[in-house]
């Protein structure tokens, strides 16, 4: 009786033995990176903050360039009516307004199902990368595209699309997963041009994609600044 | 004795119970946005967003100006043209409508280089990330509608850029902090690297004049027209809103 009683009690330290070292190498682990960690986290407060008021900002920057819109087209109502048609194309070609329209709507997700199912695998292998949106929208570009929104970042002229570390950035914005593109142009040719490429090749790695074609989808203005500090115009210095 | 037996147990399960439960927390902690970043990356943030935010605090000043001049100039012709064409000065920077100069950086791509349109775009989008304010590819101007793809007959495939072909050489102009955007090319593990493996070398050089043509034809919009939400209850609203920022 006595030895029956000795077999799962050394069974039993044996594994709480293996949780307790395994615990403690992550603990390990933990304190020999924690004053970094203690710096991240501080890091990560600022950029939180700086989001916070970053957004705060482009919202009154929207504000801003709508009241000026309205006064302007109050002031030269019925007079200066070619300069103000220009002034009004402008806008829209740099990406000011708001505009609608047909066009496309992609959507494209990180491949969570087959980190899951393969978890001791690269994840990078899984997760969508910055380059898979460029080439999504440059594609889009060949095909005609009028106006481009990723996850409601307004692509302009001057947009990027990078990353730090695993992090998206469009318009120096933090987007995450799942992305969604938005493109005014003709449905068809939209979607014939990406499927053929970029979105074949994701759905050949088992990335959750979808593409639908759209009546009237809006895409909303560019709220972030126009700053030149080296470009001028030529011939006028 | 069998007493203490079921209490070794249960001192066993609970310790192990708990330490279960904070490993899977360790783990779930690391799974979520910012926390998954490394150190320099966080800083990296940190100065971009820092730099963004001062930009937009320059163009919340512009603005605010802007509305001022704009009312002051009630119906007086000559303030109202004057302040629209500051406008327009600015809009054709980003929209492309007029030859501009300003120090920068080139890009030379010769012909015996391996380097596809791809590469193009994303030395374009290196160039953008780093601050660029214009940039054009030989004769044509790069805007947000620019297509840069390829084009092929029976014996060459050629760069294209708004569906005109670009010959070579290749050159890219963009106008912007000329240091900024070479370093933005040539960072370690950047695009000269990898195009380095490829056993591509385009020719980077900082330049105190650079010329960025302007685009040739405006873009013809088919399907996009400006959106207008309704806003029937917005000016009512609007000083609500007001109110309650000077109340904080």
């Amino acid at each position: 009786m006595s030895r029956k009683w000795l077999l799962p009690i050394t069974i039993m330290c044996f594994i709480a033995g293996f949780f307790l070292t395994f615990q403690l190498k992550v603990m390990a682990g933990i304190s020999t990176v924690n004053p970094i960690s203690e710096r991240n986290t501080n890091l990560i407060t600022i950029i939180n903050d700086l989001e916070e008021e970053i957004k705060n900002q482009e919202e009154l920057i929207g504000e801003t360039r709508d009241n000026l819109d309205k006064l302007q087209e109050e002031q030269i109502k019925g007079r200066l009516q070619e300069l103000q048609d220009s002034l009004k194309t402008a806008k829209i070609l740099a990406g000011l307004t708001p505009v609608a329209g047909k066009g496309i709507v992609i959507t494209v997700d990180d491949n969570t199902e087959g980190l899951k199912a393969n978890p001791d695998d690269d994840p990078n292998k899984y997760i969508i990368h910055y380059s898979q949106l460029l080439n999504i929208v440059s594609e889009l570009k060949v095909g005609g595209a009028e106006a481009i929104s990723i996850n409601g970042q307004r692509l302009i002229t001057t947009s990027e699309i990078r990353c730090v570390g695993n992090l998206i950035l469009i318009n120096t914005t933090r987007i995450a997963p799942p992305f969604e593109i938005s493109a005014i142009g003709s449905p068809r040719l939209l979607a014939e041009i990406v499927t053929a490429s970029e979105l074949a090749i994701m759905k050949l790695s088992n990335y959750p994609v979808d593409l639908k074609e759209v009546e009237e989808l809006i895409i909303p203005a560019y709220k972030g600044d126009l700053q030149f500090k080296y470009a001028q115009t030529k011939g006028e210095n | 004795m069998k007493r203490k037996w079921y209490l070794t147990i249960t001192a066993v399960f609970l310790v192990m119970g708990i330490l279960l439960s904070l490993q899977f927390r360790a783990q779930e902690n690391f799974a979520s946005g910012l926390t998954m970043q490394r150190t320099e990356n966080l800083i990296a943030m940190v100065r971009d967003l820092s730099s963004k935010r001062q930009n937009l605090s320059f163009e919340i000043l512009d603005l605010t100006e802007r509305l001022t001049a704009q009312k002051q100039a009630e119906r007086d012709d000559k303030q109202l043209v004057s302040n629209i064409a500051n406008e327009m000065n600015k809009l054709n920077i980003i929209t492309g409508a007029t030859e501009l100069i300003g120090p920068g950086l080139t890009i030379t791509i010769d012909r015996y280089m391996p380097i596809l349109y791809i590469d193009i775009i994303n030395i374009v989008n290196e160039l953008w990330a780093a601050g660029a304010e214009a940039i054009s590819i030989n004769d044509q101007r790069v805007t947000a509608n620019s297509a840069i793809f390829y084009a092929e007959n029976s014996n060459n495939v050629f760069l294209t850029v708004n569906n005109h072909t670009i010959d070579y050489p290749v050159v890219i102009m963009a106008i912007g902090d000329a240091a900024n955007l070479e370093k933005g090319l040539t960072i370690p593990g950047g695009i000269m690297d990898n195009l380095a493996l490829f056993g591509a070398y385009p020719v980077l050089e900082k330049k105190d004049e650079t010329t960025v043509v302007a685009r040739n034809d405006t873009p013809h919009f088919y399907f996009l027209k400006e959106y207008k939400p309704e806003d029937t209850s917005s000016s009512e609203s609007k000083p609500a809103a007001n109110n309650q920022i000077h109340n904080d």
